[in-house]
C-alpha cells in the first residue's frame, strides 16, 4: 500500500506543493475522482508555518499538510451513503458522484484534511492524484511529489521505507486513525542565547552549558562556539529548565527557562574577572 | 471505469521571468481540449535516458551533490497558467477616454481616466500617426522608447525592444537607458577596484561554485537570499546546494536586517545589520584584521594598490576615528563583541562571499561603497586562492557545458532580428540617451541635464568617465520628449520614487503615451493607448536554457500551447502591425517565419555539432553533456591569485585597486564615492541615516528585497501566491494589502497588530500595507518587497497597492552614478485610523470605486468601460 513520507528537515516552503496541487484540481473536472475545488480556500496539501525564537536566534518551519489516508478513516465511517472508499493502494477518494453534501466528514475529520465546496455542495479533499496514477502512465507520484524541489515529499510503497518509517512520527498521533503521511523531524523547541564578556566586549568562547530539567532532572550540554552562541535543540514542549554557564570557573545561572515556544536568550553579559 | 484523459500534447517552456535569451526554470506543459491543464517541472528523461548525457558532480566531506533529473520551477512558475488566463490580461487595443489627438489630450487624468476597447487598425493608425506627427513636429529623438529588462523568457518574440528596431530604422530614437538595478554597487564601486567583472559582480567566475564546496569553510551570506531570487531565473537549485553545504559542514552566516528565507531555513548565525549600513560593519573587520596581523600580507603586497591608504582612514589617521567595532556597532546595530568574533572567524577560516543581486547592501545610498569595501576584505583574504570567492550563487561558476562556448545570457554574434531587440535592454545604442532614474527629470526639467556614464548594462568601465547631456546639441538632432513608447514597463513600483514618475507621466509635454503588454497593470494605468501583448504560451519559440545557474543546460523548441487570448498578438507581431504604418512590414521580419527563425538560434548555438536539426524538432529538446574537463577550468580569479604579473586585473595598475587613481583623477571632489571606499554618513543627494534630523520624524529605516513570490512586478496576480501569508494580507476592508514586516515592539510602541492596515510615509509619500509582525525582522527596520502592483488612491502621494518604490529617494546613487536607490531610508510607520480611511474614501471616492477582488486585486474591468462584456 502507498503512503507519503515528509521530511521537514528539508522542506524549504516554497509552497510549490500547495500550489501543484491547485494546478491539477481547480478548475479541472476529474470525476469521478474529484470535481474542482474553488479557486482558492481550499488546501487538499497545505503549509503551515511556524516562526520560532526571537532576534537574533530565529527559525522557519514549515509542515505539509494533507489527507493522512488513514487506515482507520473516521470519515468512512461517518459517511452515511457509502461515497467514501479506500482503495486496494491505500488513498482514501470521495468519490463526488455519491457525496450528498451532508458535511458530516467534514465535521469529523480529526485531521482537518476535508473542505466543504459551497457552491457544488460536495465534501473534497486531496485524492493523492488517483486519476492520473491510473490513467497516465507518465505518473507514478501525484503532483504534490512530482514537483517538490528538494524531496522533502516522497509518495510509494510503504515496502520500500522501511528506513525512513522507523524514524518517523504522525502529525497528530492522538487522532489514532492509522495515518498513511509519516513525518521527519517534525519541530521541536530550541532554547539558545549569545554569551560575552561585557568588560572586554568579548564573545566568550568555549564555555560549557549546561540545560537541567527541574521537574525530572533531564540534562542537556553545550558548548559555545567561535561566535559565542549555544544551541540546545530538540526540546521538548512546555518544560522548565535552569541554565547553568562555566567558562574558567565563572559561572552564571538562569532560572525558569520554558519551552512554551522556542526562546533565544539573548546576548548574556558574564564578567570573567 | 471509463479511462480519463489527462491530456492532448505537452509542450515545453522556459518558466523563467529573466527575460531576455537564457531561459531558464524549465517545465512542461500540458494541454488539453486547447486549454492549458497544468504546468509541471521538466522532467529531463522525457525523451532522453539519464546514462546518456553526461553531468556532473561536487563532492566534500563525504558528502555529494549532482544535477537533480527534472527542473526546479518556483511557485509562480507552476502557477503562470493563472497570469496567462488572469482577469487582468489586455484582451484587445484600448484608447483612454478623454484623450483625443485631435482634440484635448488631458494628459492630467493619467492613471485616473478607463479605457475603452478600439480595434486594432484604429490602435496602429493612430501609433503612426503620433509617430509621424511628432518627428514631423519635433524630431525623431521627440520619441522615447523606455528599454526594459525582465519579464518572460522568449528568443525570438523577445519582450522589451522590438518598437527599438521600428524606430532606428525610421531614423532614431531616445533610448532610456535602464540602469543594471540589483547591481548597483558593483556596477558603480567594484568595477574600479577589479575591473568590469560581470556588471561588476567578479568574473571570470569559472567553477567557483566547485571551489568554494570543495575548500571553503564558511561562506557569508550577504543579503543574499538564495531561496527567493533565484526562482525568477533557474529555479530552486541553489536550495538544494545549500541543503547540500550544510550537510557538508560548510557554515552559513546570514548578514541581513531580516531572516530572509535562505537565513530562516538555512542560517548557522544571522546577523541582523542595519539596512545599508554595511560599510560600518566592513570597516570595522579591516580594524581587527590591521590590529591583529589578520590578514594576507605578502597578497595585498603583490596584488593590490592602496591599502596604505586604507590603513590610514581605517585607523583613524586620516580623519580621527578610528573605525573600531565600537564605532561601527553604533552604525550598524550589530553588538562589538559580534563584529569582532565575525572579523576573526572570517580570517581564520577559509571564506567566500554570496550575493544573489539584491539584500541590504546594494540598492542603497552610495552602494558603491560597501561593495569596494567587499572586494578590500576578499582581496585581504587572498581572493582567488582555493576557497576564496565572491559569488552570484549559482548564477556564475557552475560547471561548464561541452558545446557551449559561454553562458552569457545573451549572445551578441547571433542575428540582428534577434539581437537588435535586446540591445535596447542592455546597450546605449542611439544618440540621445537617458538613464532611467532620470526620466522624471528629463520630463520636467528647467535646464540640461548632466550624467556621468549612461549605466547600459553593457558599458565598460571608462563609459562612467563620459559626460552626457540631455538633450544633446539640437544641430545632433537633440530635443525635448513629446511621446513614449513603453513595452512590459514597470517603473513606478520597481524604480526610485515613483510617486515622482506617475506626476511626470501626467506632463502636458508628453503628448502621447502607448503600451505593449499582457496585463492591464502598473504603469499601463498612464498610458493613452495599450496594445494587448501575448504571454509565452501563444506562440511558437525557441529556448536556450543556458541562463547562468541552469544544472542542466539543454536547447528546447517551444512550441504554442494555446491559441493567443483575445486580440493579443506577441510583442514582435505588435511592432510588425504599427510597422505596416510605415510600409515597413519586410524590413522587420526580415522575410523570415517563426520557423526558419527557430532554426537559425540552434544554428548560432553551434547546433549542427551537438544535435541535428532533425532531432531537435523531432524531441522537442536536447540536453547539453557537461564538458569531461570542467574541473579543469580555473577557478574564478585563481590565474590572478597565482600570477599577478602574468595576469592582471582589467584595471589601471592590474591589480585591486583600494585606491583607485581615476575616479582621484575623474572626481576629485567627490564626497560620496572617494579615491577609497569609505563610510558615507550622508550627502546633499541622500540624508538617510538615523543620525539624520529627519529621523525624528521618520524614525526607522526601510528594507527592501527582491519580491519573493514575484519577479520585480510580474505576477503579483496569482491568486494561489496570493493565499500565502507572507505574499498579501487580507485588511479589515477586504482588501488584500502587500505586507510589511516590523518587530513586535515597534508594533506594539505604535499600536499595530498582527494585520491591521498601516501606512508607510515620509515626505515622499504614502504607501498602504497589512502589517505583518514578527521576529523575523529587527527592531529599528522595517522590510516590504519592491513590485507590487500599483494602485493609486491619490496619484502621486498615496498608494494602495504596496508599491514601496513610490516613496524611495529620488536622488541617484551618488552624484556621478546614475544608480537608484531603493531601500535603507528613513521612514515611519503608523496604524490608519478608521476616520482616516473614511477621509480618502470621501476624497478619492473613484479609486475606492474600481472593482476588486481580493483573490487577484485589481481587475480588468476596473479600468475599462464596458469591460465585463
Amino acid at each position: 500500500m502507498k503512503a507519503f513520507f515528509i521530511d521537514l528537515s528539508i522542506c524549504n516552503g516554497c509552497y510549490c506543493c500547495q500550489i501543484a496541487c491547485k494546478d491539477e484540481h481547480v478548475a479541472n473536472d476529474w470525476t469521478p475522482y474529484a470535481k474542482p475545488q474553488p479557486d482558492t480556500g481550499q488546501f487538499w496539501i497545505g503549509i503551515t508555518e511556524q516562526v520560532r525564537g526571537q532576534v537574533p536566534k530565529v527559525k522557519v518551519s514549515y509542515i505539509p499538510k494533507m489527507c493522512q489516508h488513514c487506515d482507520d478513516a473516521p470519515c468512512i465511517e461517518q459517511c452515511e451513503f457509502d461515497a467514501i472508499e479506500k482503495r486496494e493502494d491505500g488513498l482514501v477518494i470521495i468519490n463526488p458522484d455519491k457525496c450528498t453534501g451532508c458535511k458530516l466528514c467534514a465535521d469529523t475529520c480529526p485531521h482537518d484534511a476535508i473542505f466543504f465546496n459551497e457552491n457544488l455542495n460536495i465534501a473534497q479533499k486531496c485524492t493523492g492524484c488517483a486519476h492520473l496514477l491510473d490513467n497516465d502512465a507518465e505518473w507514478t507520484v501525484p503532483r504534490c511529489v512530482d514537483q517538490c524541489p528538494t524531496e522533502a515529499l516522497k509518495f510509494g510503497e510503504e515496502a520500500d521505507f522501511a528506513d525512513f518509517i522507523k524514524d518517523a512520527e504522525f502529525l497528530n498521533p492522538e487522532a489514532g486513525t492509522k495515518s498513511r503521511v509519516f513525518y521527519k523531524n517534525l519541530p521541536k523547541k530550541f532554547v539558545g542565547g549569545t554569551l560575552y564578556d561585557p568588560v572586554e566586549k568579548e564573545v566568550i568562547i568555549g564555555a560549557t552549558c549546561t540545560l537541567k530539567d527541574t521537574e525530572n532532572g533531564d540534562t542537556f550540554t553545550a558548548t559555545t562556539d567561535n561566535f559565542g552562541d549555544f544551541w540546545f535543540r530538540k526540546l521538548d514542549d512546555d518544560r522548565t529548565f535552569t541554565l547553568t554557564l562555566d567558562k574558567g570557573g565563572k559561572q552564571k545561572t538562569i532560572e525558569n527557562i520554558v519551552t512554551d515556544k522556542d526562546l533565544s536568550l539573548g546576548d548574556i553579559p558574564m564578567g570573567l574577572v | 471505469m471509463e479511462p480519463i484523459k489527462t491530456k492532448d500534447k505537452t509542450v515545453l517552456r522556459s518558466l523563467g521571468l529573466g527575460g531576455y535569451f537564457g531561459g531558464g526554470a524549465e517545465g512542461m506543459v500540458d494541454v488539453k481540449d486547447g486549454k492549458i491543464v497544468r504546468v509541471r517541472p521538466m522532467q529531463y528523461g522525457w525523451k532522453y535516458d539519464k546514462k546518456d548525457v553526461r553531468q556532473w558532480s561536487m563532492t566534500r566531506n563525504g558528502k555529494t551533490i549532482s544535477p537533480s533529473w527534472k527542473s526546479l520551477p518556483g511557485p509562480f512558475s507552476l502557477a503562470y497558467k493563472k497570469r496567462v488566463y488572469s482577469p487582468n490580461r489586455i484582451k484587445y487595443p484600448l484608447k483612454r477616454v478623454d484623450w483625443d489627438p485631435n482634440g484635448d489630450r488631458n494628459t492630467q487624468n493619467r492613471g485616473k481616466s478607463k479605457y475603452v476597447r478600439i480595434s486594432w487598425d484604429e490602435a496602429s493608425k493612430i501609433v503612426g500617426d503620433e509617430i509621424k506627427r511628432v518627428h514631423k513636429e519635433y524630431g525623431h529623438n521627440a520619441v522615447l522608447l523606455q528599454g526594459d529588462g525582465h519579464g518572460e523568457c522568449k528568443t525570438i518574440n523577445t519582450p522589451h525592444g522590438h518598437a527599438g528596431v521600428l524606430l532606428d530604422n525610421l531614423g532614431g530614437f531616445t533610448l532610456q537607458v535602464r540602469n543594471p538595478d540589483s547591481w548597483e554597487g558593483w556596477y558603480w564601486g567594484a568595477k574600479h577596484v577589479w575591473g568590469q567583472g560581470a556588471q561588476g559582480i567578479m568574473y571570470p567566475a569559472a567553477n567557483i561554485v566547485k571551489d568554494t564546496t570543495e575548500h571553503a569553510d564558511m561562506v557569508l551570506f550577504w543579503g543574499c537570499d538564495p531561496e527567493t531570487t533565484p526562482w525568477g531565473f533557474t529555479g530552486q537549485f541553489a536550495s538544494r546546494l545549500c541543503y547540500f553545504w550544510t550537510e557538508a559542514e560548510i557554515k552559513q552566516i546570514y548578514i541581513c536586517p531580516d531572516l530572509n528565507y535562505g537565513a530562516a531555513i538555512h542560517a548557522d548565525k544571522w546577523i541582523p545589520v542595519l539596512p545599508n549600513t554595511d560599510a560600518a560593519l566592513q570597516l570595522a573587520i579591516i580594524y581587527m584584521w590591521i590590529k591583529e596581523d589578520a590578514y594576507d600580507k605578502e597578497y595585498v603586497a603583490t596584488h593590490t594598490v592602496g591599502m596604505d591608504k586604507i590603513e590610514a582612514y581605517v585607523m583613524g589617521q586620516e580623519d580621527g576615528v578610528p573605525k573600531t567595532p565600537a564605532w561601527a556597532s553604533k552604525k550598524c546595530g550589530v553588538p562589538e563583541w559580534t563584529i569582532k568574533a565575525l572579523a576573526r572567524e572570517f580570517s581564520d577560516k577559509i571564506t567566500s562571499i554570496a550575493h544573489y543581486f539584491g539584500g541590504g547592501m546594494i540598492r542603497g545610498a552610495f552602494a558603491h561603497e560597501p561593495a569596494r569595501l567587499e572586494c578590500v576584505l576578499l582581496g585581504m583574504q587572498g581572493l582567488g586562492g582555493p576557497g576564496v570567492h565572491q559569488h552570484q550563487l549559482t548564477y556564475f561558476g557552475m560547471p561548464r557545458a561541452e558545446g557551449l562556448g559561454g553562458t552569457f545570457f545573451w549572445n551578441p554574434e547571433i542575428e540582428e532580428r534577434l539581437s537588435i531587440p535586446v540591445f535596447s535592454s542592455v546597450t546605449a545604442w542611439q544618440d540621445q540617451v537617458i538613464p532611467k532614474t532620470l526620466i522624471q527629470h528629463a520630463i520636467n526639467r528647467d535646464g540640461p541635464i548632466t550624467f556621468s556614464g549612461t549605466g547600459a548594462q553593457n558599458a565598460l568601465v571608462a563609459d562612467q568617465f563620459n559626460e552626457y547631456t540631455f538633450p544633446i546639441a539640437k544641430e545632433k538632432g537633440g530635443c525635448d520628449i513629446h511621446m513614449i513608447w513603453t513595452d512590459t514597463p514597470c517603473r513606478i513600483t520597481c524604480w526610485n520614487y515613483g510617486h515622482e514618475t506617475e506626476l511626470a507621466m501626467q506632463s502636458s509635454q508628453i503628448e502621447f503615451i502607448v503600451a505593449q503588454h499582457p496585463w492591464l497593470e502598473n504603469d499601463c494605468l498612464y498610458a493613452d493607448v495599450i496594445l494587448p501583448a501575448n504571454t509565452f504560451m501563444e506562440v511558437d519559440d525557441i529556448l536556450t536554457n543556458i541562463r547562468q545557474g541552469t544544472q542542466q543546460p539543454n536547447i528546447m523548441i517551444a512550441d504554442k500551447a494555446i491559441e493567443p487570448i483575445g486580440e493579443s498578438m506577441s510583442d514582435f507581431e505588435i511592432v510588425v502591425e504599427i510597422g505596416k504604418q510605415f510600409d515597413m512590414e519586410e524590413a522587420l521580419t526580415d522575410g523570415k517565419t517563426i520557423a526558419d527563425m527557430q532554426k537559425k538560434v540552434w544554428e548560432y548555438m553551434g547546433g549542427e555539432k551537438l544535435v541535428t536539426w532533425e532531432q531537435l524538432l523531432e524531441k522537442k529538446y536536447w540536453i547539453y553533456n557537461t564538458a569531461e574537463d570542467w574541473e579543469e577550468d580555473t577557478p574564478g580569479l585563481r590565474n590572478f591569485y597565482e600570477d599577478p604579473e602574468k595576469f592582471p586585473l582589467g584595471t589601471p595598475t592590474g591589480k585591486l585597486e583600494f585606491y583607485s587613481e581615476s575616479l582621484e583623477k575623474a572626481f576629485p571632489d567627490d564626497m560620496e564615492r572617494p579615491p577609497i571606499p569609505k563610510w558615507i554618513e550622508k550627502s546633499e543627494n541622500h540624508d538617510e541615516r538615523m543620525s539624520s534630523h529627519r529621523a525624528k520624524m521618520f524614525p526607522m529605516l526601510l528594507m527592501s528585497n527582491h519580491g519573493r513570490w514575484r519577479v520585480h512586478a510580474q505576477c503579483d496576480d496569482i491568486t494561489w501566491t496570493r493565499e500565502a501569508p507572507t505574499c498579501k494580507i487580507l485588511g479589515y476592508d477586504g482588501y488584500k494589502y502587500e505586507p510589511v514586516w516590523m518587530h513586535p515592539s515597534e508594533a506594539e510602541s505604535r499600536g499595530i497588530k498582527d494585520g491591521d492596515i498601516v501606512k508607510i510615509f515620509n515626505e515622499r509619500g504614502i504607501v498602504l500595507a497589512g502589517a505583518y509582525v514578527t521576529e523575523r525582522i529587527r527592531p529599528g527596520v522595517v522590510s516590504i518587497d519592491h513590485g507590487a502592483r500599483h494602485d493609486p488612491l491619490k496619484t502621486g502621494e498615496i498608494e494602495r497597492g504596496g508599491a514601496i518604490n513610490t516613496i524611495s529617494p529620488g536622488p541617484i546613487t551618488s552624484k556621478n552614478c546614475v544608480g537608484n536607490v531603493v531601500q535603507g531610508y528613513l521612514i515611519d510607520v503608523q496604524r490608519v485610523t478608521g476616520q482616516e480611511m473614511d477621509q480618502w474614501r470621501k476624497d478619492n471616492p473613484e479609486a475606492f470605486a474600481r472593482e476588486y477582488h481580493p483573490d487577484a486585486g485589481l481587475i480588468f474591468n476596473a479600468w475599462v468601460v464596458g469591460g465585463e462584456k
